[in-house]
């Protein structure tokens, strides 16, 4: 169910695309996989790049494939093998799929793909019911501490970021992060359902999905996970309240292996260049994604950093198999 | 209440403008143009058209879009009833008896039921989504994974409705389709589960394949495989192409009591359009008078479904409107229809923008009686659909089958399932297991396994949690006494006679 | 169309044992088993409540107490009297299915796919007049193509015949 309206989505956007503009004489012809249906924030962010892309005329065409599958198992697979070597071809990953992949035990990883940059991010956030005693993010880490067992979380599906925020939190406040309740809900708001009705002690999601039931006062946000105060947004940041978490739920695009350094400043470049056009930057805006630019090699060492920090995460809770 | 009024008012002489009854005619006609392709439900049906409605000035482009999204609904029944095959889950009751209906030259007054029904439907529950929706969105947000378990048990006693003469043979349909549920990640803790290692298993087994391969492709190979048997002629009409007297005397009933499933549980964030939509189905099979017709081709069996689903559609719009919770494909779908008119779901939409919300279902009105006046005329064109050669007919229906896959997932494995799933409905036939409770064990596993665990998890493993809720052991009550009721009535009346 | 005597089946009234019904009793013991296999190689469990292994196993006691069932229904043969049924055309539309996939697999396009079990099945269905079907066929697939790909861009495969549209 999830699957199909996350498709449709998709549907609807490339149909919107179709009726932007002719297509400019240039150089570079690429193909993008989006490794999920069409409609998911992967999708979304390739279609938004290929309109940029040729918005911007960095681009004289790019074709957006998707290859659904096990938060971007398959479409990796596939991408490692068939794309090997093409300095044309890029595909959108995100910190999903290092999960993913761990808990698949996927054959293919992301040390095999050329990192080319991180586009963007979303902080998290912890909510709770409005009628909750908790009030702080000390508050919630007391209520951890006293007995784990009883604090239940509801998030999104197992192994993702909103998992691993839970066992991070646990982590950060001193407890057994292996012993975290998390209740994995399917999308679509289920879990959102759960925490208005209070059948759950907190929740976690993306800021800007809960945004509207916190500025209606339905419920309470604890905490989000980004380093400073972000402009606009009202709600303290769990460093500020002593609790070291800090977190983003980031996308990237990257590069089949076995390019030469040459295709990979090509490709590179032309990122680049797309994050800094005009029609990039309305995109985001009318997404509301954070421009989190980030090329080169400081991508390539923060993708191996994250690889590892959620790697580690993901045995301490017992979804990898150590 | 009278500011209600003043609002609908208000939002009905927009949606009366005759340019806009013209936006909600075109859009009831591309509605139903798309979804009459097999596969293609009303959700991808509003997706593919939403761009259409871009053009338009807000006003004019909310009405065509709630014109799309009921003939979207409309043309997913259409296929169901004239050539088995379901264009999502909703409308699989609607193909068991409407289905039946087509091929014995019913198809007309299975059509009109349908149309009909989702109207009366359709009305009501959008009555409902003006008055009740704040009341009734604070009931559901109470219903935790506990009382969600309680209402599958419910859904999984009514499914018996759909075995057929051997509940053993009905069983085993069932329990294959929960086979098929456990494929794939599991939910809570991310283990794969009967993949076998094959990477596109881990999303496990779609419905629409599941359906569209049961349904369609195995209703192929089994109709060519016996030709050489019955010549099957199809006549497209055979008596009335119109509902008769006794036909909208046995539908009305049946309309009604779909709604009342459908609205309430269309409501709750996780009910959903698939078990109102059974739950109407056997409550028809159980009051009908003519018992003997289920099977065969009734026209309550069709009736009650469609209403239903129609009013479930209605009520996903209740936690979509105050919450911003989408709860269904469809509902994703209104979700971006409205953020194209810069329109954000949630706890503030009816306090903030009561215009654009009464003017949408002033729309859902209009549009919902211009559905009517198109279709009913279309009736008998689209009867006449099955007087095609039956070589070309069923040719044309396996192409639009595959068509939906190959469109969604073009991968080796998807079709190869299609195809597998084609001969699990072929053999299935031959052997006469019935082929719904496979689909039903397919949506209802899955969830009910997946609630049960969760309400476990947060109870700390105490089962007493299921009792502990009054709405869990209210509905856990009602599906035993629906277990155990025929068994105690048939035991009564053997009592009964054997005393006279 | 010919009749096929193997598949001919005893009448109801006959008490004789039933052998599909044996295959199928087999094939749900069958499964039962494949459940038990893949829960048991599952990790012991969730931290809280049920694990993943569970329902599997509920599962394959009701698929086991069910091929009990057919079992006894097979032997006692009170099954519904079944008509014999002609395994050609079936056999036609599953090639039909088979090449549709490989044309797909082997990037042969929509186009092509499609037609092929259009042809193959209207061929099940006992039309002789293959080249006529073809063309049908071809102009009905690509009027679907064309509507897709341009008109809704709903990308289906390409092959050889969509790179010319």
């Amino acid at each position: 169910m999830i699957a199909l309206h996350k498709r449709l989505f998709g549907a609807a956007i490339a149909f919107t695309l179709a009726a932007i503009g002719p297509a400019f004489a240039q150089p570079l012809e690429l193909k993008l996989m989006a490794p999920a249906a069409p409609g998911g924030g992967w999708d979304q962010t390739a279609r938004s790049m290929q309109q940029a892309l040729v918005a911007a005329k960095i681009a004289r065409s790019v074709q957006v494939t998707n290859v659904p599958g096990a938060g971007g198992s398959v479409g990796i697979a596939q991408f490692v093998n068939s794309a090997k070597g093409d300095g044309n071809q890029l595909m959108v990953n995100g910190f999903v799929m290092v999960g993913a992949l761990a808990m698949n035990k996927s054959p293919v990883t992301l040390d095999q793909v050329t990192p080319i940059a991180r586009l963007t991010e979303e902080i998290q956030v912890i909510v709770v019911p409005a009628s909750s005693p908790i009030k702080t993010a000390q508050d919630l880490a007391a209520a951890v501490k006293a007995d784990i067992a009883k604090v239940t979380f509801a998030g999104g599906s197992a192994g993702g970021v909103d998992h691993v925020m839970a066992a991070l939190f646990a982590g950060a406040v001193g407890a057994d992060a292996k012993k975290v309740n998390y209740i994995p809900f399917s999308g679509g708001g289920e879990s959102l359902a759960a925490i208005l009705g209070a059948k759950v002690t907190a929740g976690i999601s993306g800021l800007s999905e809960y945004e509207g039931q916190i500025k209606s006062g339905k419920l309470r946000a604890i905490g989000v996970t980004s380093e400073n105060r972000l402009p606009g947004v009202d709600i303290p940041t769990f460093k500020e309240q002593g609790v070291d978490l800090v977190l983003a739920n980031w996308r990237s695009v990257v590069a089949p292996p076995g390019i030469t350094a040459e295709q990979r400043k090509t490709l590179g470049d032309a990122v680049e260049k797309m994050v800094k056009s005009d029609a990039w930057k309305d995109i985001l805006k009318q997404k509301g994604w954070a421009d989190a630019y980030l090329g080169g090699d400081a991508f390539a060492d923060f993708l191996k950093k994250e690889n590892a920090r959620v790697t580690d995460v993901l045995k301490s809770v017992g979804l990898v198999k150590s | 209440m009278i500011e209600t009024f003043a609002a609908l008012a208000h939002g009905m002489a927009v949606a009366l403008q005759p340019m806009n009854l013209l936006y909600a005619l075109i859009g009831v006609f591309l509605g139903t143009a798309v979804g009459v392709l097999p596969g293609i439900g009303p959700a991808l049906t509003v997706a593919l058209l939403l761009p259409v409605t871009y053009k338009l000035d807000p006003g004019g482009s909310l009405i065509m879009f709630a014109g799309i999204y009921y003939g979207g609904m409309y043309g997913g029944s259409t296929t169901a009833i004239l050539i088995n095959t379901p264009g999502e889950s909703a409308s699989m009751a609607t193909a068991l008896e409407g289905n039946k209906m087509a091929k014995a030259g019913r198809g007309g007054p299975a059509l009109a039921t349908a149309a009909i029904g989702s109207f009366v439907a359709g009305t009501i529950a959008t009555i409902g989504l003006a008055f009740l929706a704040p009341w009734l969105v604070d009931v559901a947000v109470k219903f935790g994974p506990e009382d969600y378990f309680a209402l599958m048990c419910v859904a999984f006693i009514t499914v018996s409705a759909t075995f057929g003469d051997s509940p053993i043979r009905g069983l085993t349909s069932l329990f294959i389709g929960l086979t098929l549920g456990l494929v794939g990640i599991d939910k809570l803790t991310g283990q794969a589960r009967l993949a076998f290692g094959i990477p596109e298993l881990l999303d496990g087994v779609e419905v629409t394949t599941l359906a569209v391969g049961l349904f369609a492709v195995g209703e192929a190979l089994y109709v060519a495989s016996r030709r050489h048997h019955t010549e099957e002629k199809l006549e497209p009409v055979r008596g009335s192409l119109w509902m008769t007297k006794e036909d909208w005397k046995r539908s009305w009933k049946a309309w009604l009591r779909g709604t009342m499933f459908g609205f309430p549980i269309g409501a709750l964030p996780a009910g959903g359009a698939e078990i109102p939509t059974f739950l109407a189905y056997s409550t028809e099979k159980r009051l009908t008078k003519h018992p003997e017709e289920f099977g065969k081709g009734a026209i309550e069996g069709v009736a009650g479904p469609e209403a239903a689903n129609n009013a479930s559609a209605a009520g996903t719009l209740v936690p979509l409107l105050t919450l911003g919770l989408p709860t269904s494909a469809t509902a994703a779908m209104m979700l971006a229809g409205f953020q194209q008119y810069g329109l954000n779901p949630g706890p503030l939409l009816f306090a903030e923008r009561p215009d654009l919300v009464w003017g949408l279902i002033a729309s859902l009105f209009i549009a919902n009686a211009m559905l009517l006046v198109l279709n009913l005329p279309l009736v008998g064109l689209w009867v006449r659909l099955l007087a095609i050669p039956q070589p070309w007919l069923y040719a044309g229906i396996l192409v639009f089958a595959t068509m939906g896959t190959i469109a969604a997932k073009p991968s080796v494995v998807e079709l190869s399932m299609l195809a597998g799933f084609g001969v699990l409905g072929f053999l299935m036939r031959r052997y006469d297991f019935p082929i719904a409770p496979v689909v039903v064990g397919l949506i209802l596993g899955p969830i009910a396994e997946s609630q049960l665990r969760r309400a476990l998890a947060i109870s700390l493993g105490d089962p007493m949690t299921l009792l502990q809720s009054p709405i869990s052991a209210t509905l856990l009550a009602i599906a035993l006494i629906a277990l155990v009721a025929p068994f105690v009535l048939k035991g009564l009346g053997r009592f009964k006679a054997n005393e006279d | 169309m010919t009749d096929s005597p193997s598949r001919a089946t005893p009448p109801a009234a006959s008490p004789s044992v039933d052998r599909a019904g044996l295959v199928i009793a087999f094939l749900l013991a069958a499964l039962a088993a494949v459940l038990v296999w893949d829960a048991s190689r599952l990790p012991a469990g969730a931290m809280y409540g049920v694990g993943p292994g569970a329902m599997p196993i509920v599962v394959a006691v009701g698929l086991g107490l069910l091929a009990i069932g057919n079992l006894i229904d097979a032997l006692r043969g009170g099954l519904p009297p079944r008509e014999s049924t002609d395994p050609k055309p079936v056999l036609l539309i599953l090639a039909g299915l088979a090449l549709l996939i490989a044309i797909i697999a082997f990037g042969g396009g929509f186009i092509l796919a499609t037609s092929a079990l259009f042809v193959a099945t209207s061929a099940a269905f006992g039309r002789r007049a293959i080249l006529k079907d073809a063309a049908i066929a071809i102009v009905l697939t690509t009027l679907i193509y064309l509507a897709f790909d341009k008109l809704l861009t709903l990308s289906l495969p390409a092959g050889p015949l969509e790179r010319l549209l």
